[in-house]
């Protein structure tokens, strides 16, 4: 069975295992206490976040630690807020930003907007810039869409926040880009970044946000006090400490470079496939930029979900959002404009860098041969 | 001593076959309190759920409130039937400020007063010993029930919860259900279990156009009905096969109507194989194109040997809802996932389909073959 569904989640590495269960069974204190034992450990975790800060290229900023990628969005969001202000959100944000989005909007204090998508995926900057006003709180945009692997050019964001609203904070959702794509935070402009374990090989269950200026941010959980009071309830260290072995073993570079030549053998391959659509290719404009990590595609007259089961005992391949692969519709590539019957046939494919290519081209070669195969059945 | 008081709805209309019924309904409420620590006695007309533990008594209401047969129960005191101790047991109700009556029943007519004036003298008892309550036979907040029985016991009580009502289960026959994953099928299990029918159910699944999901869904629809009809036999059988045969060799507009004529002749077979007397299904007239007259008349049409029930027919969605709701159904029908029905949906399925119609499209189909075939992807699960 070959796997790509990583933008749903990766396999651990053993690596993080062991240190998981020496964090857990041996190291196990609690970071809060006083006792030296507890002390060590809380050095320690704070030696995982100065290496965090230094992996996302942040000179300043401190790290929380968080129970994953929804609790940091949450926090991100909820803690942002201010009364009578404006929080604008793309509408192509992953469910963990969209439906906090959507439930600060049944709140008549608070003032939400949705940026629309423009048809390469991105973020539209030219209705964002529309959007902003001196009265912009805050603006969550994601860094690589969870759905189609677009990239939003974050810094091209920032510009247009600090020309028009620079006070207001950027929160971006980075559990796409994070140990997958090389950038600096600090040349971003990102005020607020989350990150989450699992999809990097770590643990599930822990994931960080990063905090450029923690006076901007207020609590949403109250407890004692961990985390600068902004994430009360005691660390999961074995998890932190896991988490750390898996971003510090990545070698960022050297897997983009594996993944993009993975990308382009597959394509190549589906791309000689009749009925078979390539987003990337399809949508692409002047300003697209593609995360190889991800490719969503669609195949004409075949629903995709019935071919991912189809698949699923040879190729593991994703439905998109797997949050939201319960849920009927596509909010995401509906708003890019697609029609209908090519979302409801369309799949996505996630690498990792610990394939290899023969994996790359026989999964091609499978999904290929059994499209045929459910299209000619339901024909 | 505190108790469970038991009566049982329409088994009374019943002559010979009585005890019958009464032995069935007895076995079923023993076998829903099992595991329970209790003693059961039987007065006529009457039965008696004592010696359980307090802490477990919601328990034991909740489950008795699922068999089928009961017409209500109430939490009683029982006593001597002796007027002084009958007395001092209603004197511990307390009626400050409330409206009340007291309704008095004798199955022993030997109690040496009559019913309507041991009430009347109770409730002056009561008036006297409470001068802020009031007697009011129509708004009252409290009615006081004396039950004289014919073992020499009496049992006071103030409440009443309503039983399911009913058949005891098991006293009906066996049918089969056409299980779907849908809010109807569960009903319609519910209803003729109500009557009395035992019920084993059939799901047909088509993988991979259906999700495991919607297979695990049935599943937990099946494990919430056990705890009305007890153990269900549920037969699973992959229609994939089927469905790309109709697809491929018949009009687009008859998918749904061979589909249904195929599960029938199935159903029809799980019946033979498994001793089962009915066929049952959630359809209700008019719902959607393949629950026209026309339609079951062409669906049903295939059947020659047994009935098929449709409990739900008349009924509005909203009742059938509301129904699911009750009996808990409704949230887990309301998932999201495909049926097998919901796979090569045709646009415009046909609305009025004749049998004459219907046939020359399944001349395009080995039809025996199919349903061997299907047949022996058979499944059965037992789920409680």
């Amino acid at each position: 069975m070959i796997y790509l569904d990583n933008g749903a989640t990766t396999k651990m590495f053993e690596e993080c295992m062991d240190i998981y269960k020496e964090y857990a069974c041996d190291a196990f204190f609690n970071p809060s206490t006083n006792y030296i034992h507890g002390v060590n450990i809380s050095k320690k975790l704070d030696e995982v976040r100065q290496n965090l800060l230094a992996k996302l290229g942040a000179k300043r900023g401190d790290i929380i630690f968080t129970g994953g990628a929804t609790e940091s969005n949450n926090l991100a969001i909820r803690g942002s807020l201010r009364k009578g202000w404006e929080h604008v959100f793309s509408i192509g944000e992953h469910p963990s930003v969209y439906n906090v989005a959507k439930d600060i909007e049944t709140f008549s204090d608070y003032s939400v907007k949705f940026v629309p998508l423009s048809k390469n995926g991105q973020v539209d900057y030219d209705e964002l810039e529309k959007l902003l006003s001196p009265k912009t709180r805050l603006i969550s945009v994601m860094h690589v869409s969870n759905e189609t692997g677009a990239i939003n050019d974050i810094k091209r964001v920032a510009k247009i926040r600090d020309k028009i609203c620079p006070k207001a904070l950027l929160h971006v959702d980075g559990v796409q880009a994070f140990c997958k794509i090389e950038f600096n935070l600090d040349d971003l402009g990102v005020d607020l970044y989350t990150i989450s374990a699992h999809k990097f090989h770590g643990p599930k269950g822990v994931g960080a946000l990063y905090v450029r200026n923690k006076q901007a941010l207020k609590s949403i959980v109250f407890g004692g006090g961990q985390e600068f009071g902004l994430r009360s309830g005691t660390e999961n260290v074995a998890g932190i400490m896991a988490m750390a072995c898996a971003f510090n073993k990545i070698n960022v570079k050297e897997n983009f470079e594996k993944v993009k030549k993975f990308n382009t053998l597959f394509i190549e391959n589906m791309n000689k496939v009749d009925g078979v659509h390539i987003l990337k290719i399809d949508n692409s404009d002047k300003d697209s930029s593609f995360s190889p990590y991800v490719i969503s595609l669609s195949f004409d007259g075949v629903n995709g979900e019935t071919l991912m089961r189809a698949l699923e005992n040879d190729v593991v391949v994703g439905m998109g959002s797997a949050c939201s692969a319960k849920k009927s519709g596509n909010r995401v590539l509906e708003n890019m404009g697609m029609d209908k019957s090519r979302i409801k046939s369309s799949l996505r494919v996630s690498f990792n860098a610990y394939l290899n290519e023969e994996e790359v081209v026989s999964s091609a070669e499978i999904i290929a041969k059994r499209y045929k195969e459910v299209w000619e059945k339901v024909k | 001593m505190k108790v469970l008081l038991l009566r049982f709805g329409e088994l009374y209309l019943k002559g010979n076959n009585r005890n019958l019924f009464e032995g069935q309904l007895i076995n079923n409420i023993k076998e829903m309190l099992a595991g329970e620590e209790f003693k059961f006695s039987k007065t006529f007309g009457r039965y008696v759920i004592s010696n359980y533990k307090d802490e477990r008594e919601g328990e034991i209401v909740t489950k008795l409130g699922r068999v089928f047969g009961l017409h209500s129960f109430s939490r009683a005191e029982e006593i001597d039937a002796t007027p002084e101790s009958i007395q001092a047991e209603v004197e511990k109700i307390d009626l400050d400020g409330k409206s009340f009556k007291v309704i008095v029943k004798r199955a022993d007519k030997s109690f040496p007063i009559k019913s309507m004036d041991f009430a009347s003298s109770l409730g002056g008892v009561m008036l006297k010993k409470y001068p802020s309550s009031r007697v009011d036979l129509y708004n009252y907040d409290t009615e006081i029930n004396v039950d004289i029985r014919m073992n020499g016991k009496a049992y006071v009580y103030t409440t009443l919860i309503k039983g399911q009502g009913g058949l005891p289960l098991k006293t009906a026959g066996k049918g089969l259900l056409l299980l779907s994953g849908g809010i109807d099928s569960p009903v319609a299990c519910y209803l003729m279990a109500k009557r009395g029918m035992t019920m084993e159910a059939v799901h047909f699944h088509s993988y991979p156009y259906t999700s495991e999901r919607a297979k695990e869904k049935v599943f937990s629809l099946a494990k919430i009905l056990s705890g009305y009809v007890g153990q269900i036999k549920l037969h699973v059988i992959s229609f994939t096969k089927i469905q790309e045969s109709i697809h491929v060799h018949c009009k687009p507009e008859f998918m749904i109507t061979i589909m249904r004529r195929i599960m029938m002749r199935i159903a029809e077979k799980l019946c033979e194989q498994n001793g089962l007397g009915a066929i049952v299904t959630g359809e209700s007239l008019g719902q959607v194109a393949s629950q026209t007259m026309q339609s079951m008349t062409v669906t049903g049409s295939v059947i020659s040997s047994l009935p098929v029930f449709r409990p739900c027919i008349a009924m509005d969605k909203e009742e059938i809802m509301a129904i699911a709701n009750k009996i808990d159904t409704y949230e887990t029908s309301i998932l999201p996932y495909e049926d097998c029905c919901t796979v090569f949906l045709p646009k415009n399925p046909v609305i009025k389909p004749t049998i004459e119609k219907a046939e020359k499209e399944e001349s395009h189909l080995d039809i025996e073959a199919l349903v061997k075939e299907a047949l022996a992807t058979e499944e059965i699960i037992y789920i409680k």
